[in-house]
């Protein structure tokens, strides 16, 4: 992971940092760059890889979750999925800090999966193969729009929570997005066509005014 | 709740000066020529100028001080904290449809029963410290999406950087279409101010010679990426424009300001630039206004209404209530200054109730309250831009604003439905989060790969309209309801009107037109508009004239009650056109201190 190997820059401080941006260093612009707050957090939540803490969800339901992200948001070549990027640790967190009522939907939603589960396929949600977990997501991702069952329901509230997690997470944001900014920059560059060249980025031409 | 470092800012160092300077600073401790009442951009600009001309200055700001090396928190990432962007469980902002269909006051109502804080739409991590708990700071009349941050420095703190001047359009607005007055002061006579909060403080912009908008003393441009070039030369056919945003943020560096660096274009500046490229009152304004040894600044300081002296027409200083003791303290000085904001600055005065003002000082006239106006938002429309489908991730969000499209309405013709304007903000390309994600059906690797492909692609705008100023659009002190300080509140009596439906129905169906031209795929029109108040623009409710009978202030935003009492926030403004308002603020604050400075050395303040 790009951004995982930061962690032995924590001496980086941003002192040293603003220094650099100071003095005019061109390579100032490649520093990596977290908040001493957020790389602590940052190391402990993305990079132990320790078993998760629950609070609310029991084991179960907190794999058959994992589950359930992992094929919202799956691995792919590019990048790791939900389930490495720990976003079902974030919802069991948010169930921990809302209305019993929040909590009660998800628990009821994990159940409801299984129970489908069961009744299709003979086995728990979080059991089942990839084919067969994907067979139920066809079925309850129809309406996604307008839900009309309890199961398509709570898949929308259960991908919205998973995008949520996800794009968030160093994983989605680093590896998935390979988004560039939140670095210091000499100088934003934009669309070099506003600099009066051909754009190497885009191929939008130079127009002659 | 779990130990979560992105909550737990240390203020040790911010509370202990405050409490420091509130304990020391008292009536009689020293002597001032002037108090200055607030420290956002008005106030933070009065003291500065004053210090800067050798006038001492007490400096009284309602909340506390402010830690700029730990409180700006610019590049935190959001999995600093599992909570990702949620407040802690017991704080909660407002959502928008509650400012709406809820009762007011906002703080009481049952739907917040368990929270310990309740904070306006603007409260999130980086600002939960700041902005005011609606509990302590209620509200009564008509739905009002008011947003005040009691701290050093006010909304400065946190503020969309957007600076962009009125021009003759707005000084000279009735002249051209026959509604209300127009300003009693031209675009001459700002236009010099302008330039010079440009130099002082840092604007970035492009000169593009449009009356709509006029040009300023510009620093390096917020330039346009790949996907907003697409979509400008798409509007350039309609003869729109597409042009970099004017930031008030130093993007070449300022002189003379040891506090602040040039921008690094990193984004985020609305949770405060921790190196100060952004205008942030602390540390643009006030701390080189305290080096000077000439202000004294006192935090905790809630004014609660202006006293008046031996004279019908002249204050002798202010009340203060502190935030903490609740201990009154009457600070007296030759003139008085008030840049609390608009609706705090005319809360104020509607307060400073006397046998001779028995209505409030200021308010002879009737009009004190009057006129409230501030931007329409909400209408918003947002697509692809095919030609970045699919493209790899490019860096496009490095820059303090998005780009801008200027008012294109009622310049040269006459639209049929509505008078004056609006102008969208808005742009494209990579952002941090996907927001797009939300609107794309589907699961797994299909779905993943499509917000992938969406994401160089999305542009999206949001239009500001003008209110027009209307006089029954007004604020009020409620007779029953008190803050946390026995202040009596403001009743809000505000609506949008007729013209503003209008031009909200314009605004939706122009922003399609301009997505569709742009060939965008996946177009999504937002048609409602938010709550009153939303623009966080508001102006107007001591506007300012030649005529006492029709205003409340002159055109050096003096009271006509009051000889020696000033405002320096957007209270005096008449209209607003469709301008983020700081920018203005900036440039009538240092305009009236000046006038001011020259009253003080006729030895006539």
């Amino acid at each position: 992971m790009q951004r995982a190997a930061a962690s032995s820059r924590v001496e980086v401080s941003r002192r040293v940092a603003l220094k650099a941006i100071g003095a005019g260093i061109g390579a100032a612009a490649a520093l990596p760059w977290l908040s001493d707050a957020g790389l602590l957090a940052f190391a402990r939540v993305q990079e132990t890889n320790g078993p998760p803490q629950l609070k609310v969800l029991s084991p179960p339901q907190f794999e058959a979750l994992e589950v359930l992200v992992e094929a919202i948001i799956p691995a792919d070549d590019r990048s790791p999925g939900a389930k490495q990027a720990r976003v079902a640790d974030y919802v069991d967190l948010l169930l921990s800090e809302n209305d019993r009522e929040l909590t009660l939907q998800w628990i009821g939603g994990l159940a409801a999966l299984d129970a489908e589960a069961m009744l299709r396929f003979h086995a728990p949600f979080s059991r089942l193969g990839a084919d067969h977990v994907d067979a139920i997501l066809q079925s309850i991702s129809h309406n996604e729009k307008a839900p009309r069952t309890a199961l398509e329901a709570f898949f929308v509230m259960a991908k919205e929570a998973t995008i949520r997690g996800y794009y968030t997470s160093a994983t989605g944001i680093h590896e998935e997005l390979r988004y560039k900014g939140n670095q210091f920059l000499r100088e934003f560059v934009g669309c070099e066509t506003e600099d009066g060249r051909d754009c190497p980025h885009c191929g939008q031409k130079h127009l002659q005014p | 709740m779990q130990d979560d470092p992105t909550l737990n800012v240390n203020l040790t160092r911010a509370l202990g000066e405050s409490r420091r300077l509130a304990d020391s600073i008292k009536p009689g401790s020293d002597r001032w020529d002037v108090i200055v009442v607030g420290s956002g951009a008005a106030g933070g600009m009065a003291a500065f100028q004053l210090a800067m001309a050798g006038v001492k200055v007490l400096l009284l700001e309602a909340g506390r001080m402010i830690d700029v090396r730990t409180e700006y928190r610019t590049m935190e990432w959001p999995y600093a904290s599992n909570r990702r962007g949620r407040l802690p469980p017991g704080e909660r902002p407002i959502a928008v449809a509650e400012y709406s269909f809820l009762d007011r006051p906002y703080g009481s109502n049952p739907a917040f029963k368990k929270h310990t804080k309740v904070l306006s739409y603007a409260g999130n991590q980086f600002t939960r410290n700041w902005v005011v708990d609606e509990r302590q700071h209620p509200t009564t009349g008509t739905p009002y999406s008011w947003v005040r941050a009691r701290i050093l420095g006010g909304k400065t703190n946190f503020w969309g950087r957007g600076a962009l001047r009125y021009g003759p359009l707005q000084f000279g607005a009735a002249s051209r279409d026959g509604f209300d007055v127009d300003w009693p002061i031209s675009y001459d006579d700002v236009k010099p101010y302008y330039d010079k909060v440009d130099v002082l403080l840092g604007c970035s912009g492009t000169n593009e010679g449009l009356i709509q908008v006029p040009d300023g003393v510009f620093q390096r441009p917020s330039k346009l990426n790949c996907v907003e070039v697409a979509f400008k030369r798409a509007i350039a056919k309609m003869g729109r424009h597409y042009i970099p945003g004017r930031a008030g943020v130093t993007t070449d560096g300022v002189l003379n300001n040891k506090y602040r660096a040039r921008c690094a274009g990193r984004g985020r500046c609305g949770r405060g630039c921790d190196i100060q490229a952004a205008f942030h009152s602390p540390t643009a304004l006030i701390y080189p206004a305290r080096d000077s040894g000439n202000v004294t600044v006192r935090p905790y300081s809630i004014v609660s209404e202006v006293l008046l002296g031996e004279a019908s027409n002249r204050a002798s200083g202010v009340r203060v209530i502190d935030a903490n003791t609740n201990e009154v303290l009457d600070f007296k000085a030759p003139v008085v200054v008030l840049g609390a904001g608009t609706l705090d600055t005319t809360r104020i005065l509607l307060n400073s109730r006397s046998t001779w003002h028995p209505s409030g000082l200021g308010n002879s006239s009737g009009l004190l309250g009057c006129y409230l106006s501030e931007h329409l938002m909400g209408i918003r429309g947002s697509g692809y831009i095919p030609a970045r489908i699919g493209t790899e991730t490019t860096l496009d969000d490095g820059r303090p604003v998005s780009p801008y499209i200027p008012r294109f309405r009622n310049l040269t013709d006459r639209h049929p439905d509505f008078i004056r304007g609006y102008h969208f903000q808005g742009g494209g390309g990579c952002a941090e989060y996907p927001t797009m994600a939300h609107e794309i059906a589907g699961y797994g690797k299909a779905f993943k790969s499509s917000v992938r492909r969406h994401y160089p692609a999305l542009i999206s705008f949001g239009g500001f309209g003008e209110v027009l100023p209307r006089k029954e659009n007004r604020v009020t002190l409620d007779a029953a309801i008190k803050d946390a300080w026995g202040i009596p509140v403001l009743r809000f009596d505000y609506k949008f009107g007729d013209n503003e439906q209008k031009m909200a129905r314009d605004m939706a169906d122009s922003i399609e037109e301009m997505l569709a031209a742009a060939h965008a795929e996946d177009i999504k029109i937002e048609r409602e508009p938010l709550p009153p108040g939303w623009s966080i623009h508001e102006i107007g409710t001591a506007r300012m004239g030649d005529d006492p009978r029709t205003s409340v202030t002159d055109r050096f935003c003096r009271l006509h009650d009051a000889k020696n009492v000033y405002i320096a926030d957007a209270a005096p403004f008449v209209c607003g056109g469709t301008q983020n308002t700081t920018w203005s603020i900036l440039a009538l604050a240092w305009r009236t201190i000046d006038f001011l400075k020259e009253r003080l050395r006729a030895g006539d303040a």
